[in-house]
């Protein structure tokens, strides 16, 4: 209950202070707005990827059915928080350079992470009995990391990008209006504790279906 | 002739469900050694295909283990294969091919040396040498019965499962079974899952499952 | 009766050699998927005509057209073992792993047999300038790789689901967009006189990295 209203409260005055007092970073103008839920989505989405894909190994490893909750729960808070960031993406595209889509390599990076989501949710969706599908979409996970590392990780630094980078340039230092750079931070950390606590709700609703049907 | 092997199969808290509800076998525990022959029984539901299954490496148990050791050699579930031989009727064959190209093929796979002749062998010891060379697709029931007993038995194998070595077959094939469950109890072990009371007195042990708890070898 | 050195590479092309009678015998899966891939070349060729001076177009359509016909035909090499219920049989003859490289050498033939017939037949609908022979081989081959061994692991994946078919293509995709984003830029590169180091490297790693990875995996495929 507690933390249901700390982390509204976290959240909400992040956005208020954010939207209203923080300046606006040059080059981005009235778009700066974005940054403050675009980029920590996507953040979530990826950090909500890892964590399923670890669990996935370690389910394969430990035969822990509780890995598997976690790796589930994650896929799926992970699946809307990368809607949250794409669709904010496009839009900031769409003010920004006047397309919706470019196929810049961030952009496929996320709608590839989108993708993956997708079918790790598809393949769960068809398969009977606990083990099995846990099984079996653990493997596909572990897979699809291997897939995931080349598009994600390396093709954005290689290829050159539309996108802004006003928070790590290639000198690695934070470049911006300290207000921006707090505000920025704060919704970062509202965000992660965000989906943490959602986590675990959606992590015990599982347990409880689990003790249920037992 | 070599000597025959000795071999130990047994489980340990052995335990498997199925789904949320069903539960097969619990907290087994058993050990059996060569040679001879033990019989597995139970009313339906009890687990014995289970337990064979889980024997032979193909499923893996909720919770327990088992070991089969072939001449103090452990065998760990991944590679029990090479030393059992497994006959259930789910297995089935490429319908296809014929029945020589399907043991032909079990052959190489499994490295034998002369695939051809271990397969018209095991064929022959089955009865079906003058149908081999007929596609699986032509068989009766009776004879692909036949044909999983000859593929259980191609790599002469030190232990034998065997679930309802008997359904499908007339007076002349239960009387392979018998030759074949006779043979290989005196040279290695052979687990028979059945209710069938004839074939229950092919075996000296046996192992009660209730669904519950522990069987007794007789 | 003796039994010959283990040689697991023995079971593979033993395997390997049962697939491809049994595909001979029955020939279904290999006349589907020559027709399926000569009936997207076909509506995709007609529908863009020719274009002798477009190589960017031309390498994407080429590349939509050899995924199309991988992942029409790629799934039915386990699909089959699981409706004919045979996988019980290889399961008792075999590690998983060998039945995996079996089917995955296989799956490698037939694409390569696939892309035999479409390849030229797409460069001539397509009055395709000519090819920088050796760099368009090498960027198809180490695509193809990839495209087999992703396409083995997802059929052994799901094989074992309720909604096969529709799912192939969607669960495939993911891990074959690496391969479409390398193998068109290679293909286009060569054409345009540009080196395809860049994109083999990239296409060599990947290839690499699936097969690796799902080598490890295929142990954990069958438990029940």
């Amino acid at each position: 209950m507690i933390w249901r209203i700390l982390i509204f409260l976290w959240i909400a005055t992040t956005m208020v202070v954010a939207l209203l007092g923080a300046p606006l970073v040059p080059v981005l103008q009235e778009t700066t707005r974005v940054l403050y839920f675009h980029v920590p989505s996507a953040w979530i989405a990826s950090v909500a990827l890892g964590w399923s894909m670890l669990n996935s190994i370690l389910y394969l490893v430990r035969r822990d059915l509780r890995h598997d909750d976690q790796a589930a729960a994650a896929a799926e808070l992970g699946l809307v928080f990368c809607i949250v960031a794409t669709v904010t993406g496009s839009i900031w595209a769409k003010s920004m350079w006047g397309s919706w889509w470019n196929w810049d390599p961030r952009e496929t990076s996320i709608f590839f992470v989108l993708l993956i989501y997708g079918a790790y949710l598809a393949l769960r969706g068809s398969i009977e009995g606990e083990e099995k599908r846990a099984r079996l979409s653990a493997v596909y996970s572990i897979v699809a990391f291997v897939a995931a590392v080349p598009l994600v990780f390396i093709v954005p630094r290689i290829y050159s990008s539309l996108h802004p980078d006003p928070i790590i340039n290639s000198t690695g230092k934070v470049d911006m209006d300290p207000m921006i750079t707090a505000c920025f931070l704060s919704m970062l950390v509202g965000f992660t504790f965000l989906f943490i606590w959602l986590q675990s709700l959606r992590v015990r609703v599982f347990r409880l279906e689990r003790r249920l049907a037992a | 002739m070599t000597a025959a092997p000795a071999v130990r199969v047994g489980g340990s808290k052995l335990t498997h469900r199925y789904g949320r509800r069903a539960t097969g076998v619990s907290e087994l525990e058993f050990e059996f050694g060569s040679p001879g022959a033990v019989a597995v029984t139970g009313p339906n539901g009890s687990g014995k295909s289970t337990l064979l299954r889980i024997l032979a490496g193909l499923l893996r148990p909720t919770a327990g283990s088992t070991t089969v050791s072939v001449d103090g050699r452990d065998h760990r579930p991944a590679d029990r294969r090479d030393v059992l031989g497994f006959v259930t009727p789910e297995l089935s064959f490429y319908e296809e091919f014929t029945a020589t190209e399907n043991l032909v093929f079990a052959a190489e796979a499994r490295g034998l040396e002369a695939p051809a002749h271990a397969a018209s062998a095991a064929l022959a010891r089955v009865g079906l040498g003058t149908r081999a060379g007929d596609r699986v697709a032509v068989y009766s029931s009776g004879m692909k019965q036949r044909l999983r007993l000859a593929f259980a038995l191609l790599h002469e194998p030190p232990v034998l499962l065997l679930d309802e070595p008997g359904s499908h077959l007339d007076e002349a094939g239960r009387e392979a079974v018998r030759d074949v469950v006779s043979q290989q109890s005196a040279r290695g072990l052979v687990l028979l899952a059945t209710n069938d009371p004839e074939e229950i007195q092919l075996a000296a042990r046996r192992l009660e499952l209730h669904g519950h708890g522990l069987g007794d070898p007789a | 009766m003796p039994r010959a050195a283990s040689s697991s590479t023995a079971t593979v092309w033993a395997i390997l050699r049962k697939e491809c009678r049994s595909e001979w015998r029955t020939r279904y899966g290999l006349n589907a998927a020559v027709l399926f891939a000569v009936t997207s070349l076909t509506a995709v060729t007609f529908a863009a005509g020719r274009m002798p001076d477009r190589p960017d177009l031309l390498s994407a359509l080429l590349w939509i057209t050899l995924l199309f016909a991988a992942l029409s035909s790629m799934s039915h090499s386990f699909v089959r073992e699981m409706e004919s219920r045979t996988l019980l049989l290889m399961r008792l003859v075999a590690s998983p792993t060998e039945i995996a490289l079996g089917k995955l050498l296989f799956n490698l033939l037939f694409l390569v047999i696939v892309e035999v017939v479409t390849v030229p037949l797409f460069l001539l609908l397509t009055g395709a300038p000519p090819l920088r022979m050796a760099q368009f081989l090498l960027i198809l081959g180490l695509g193809t790789l990839s495209l087999a061994a992703s396409s083995t692991l997802v059929g052994a994946v799901i094989a074992q689901t309720r909604s096969r078919g529709a799912l192939f293509a969607g669960v495939s995709l993911p891990l074959l967009l690496p391969v479409l984003a390398s193998g068109v830029s290679g293909t286009r590169a060569q054409w345009d006189g540009m080196p395809v180091d860049g994109d083999a490297r990239l296409l060599a790693a990947y290839a690499v990295a699936l097969f690796g990875v799902s080598l490890l995996l295929y142990d954990h495929l069958w438990e029940d």
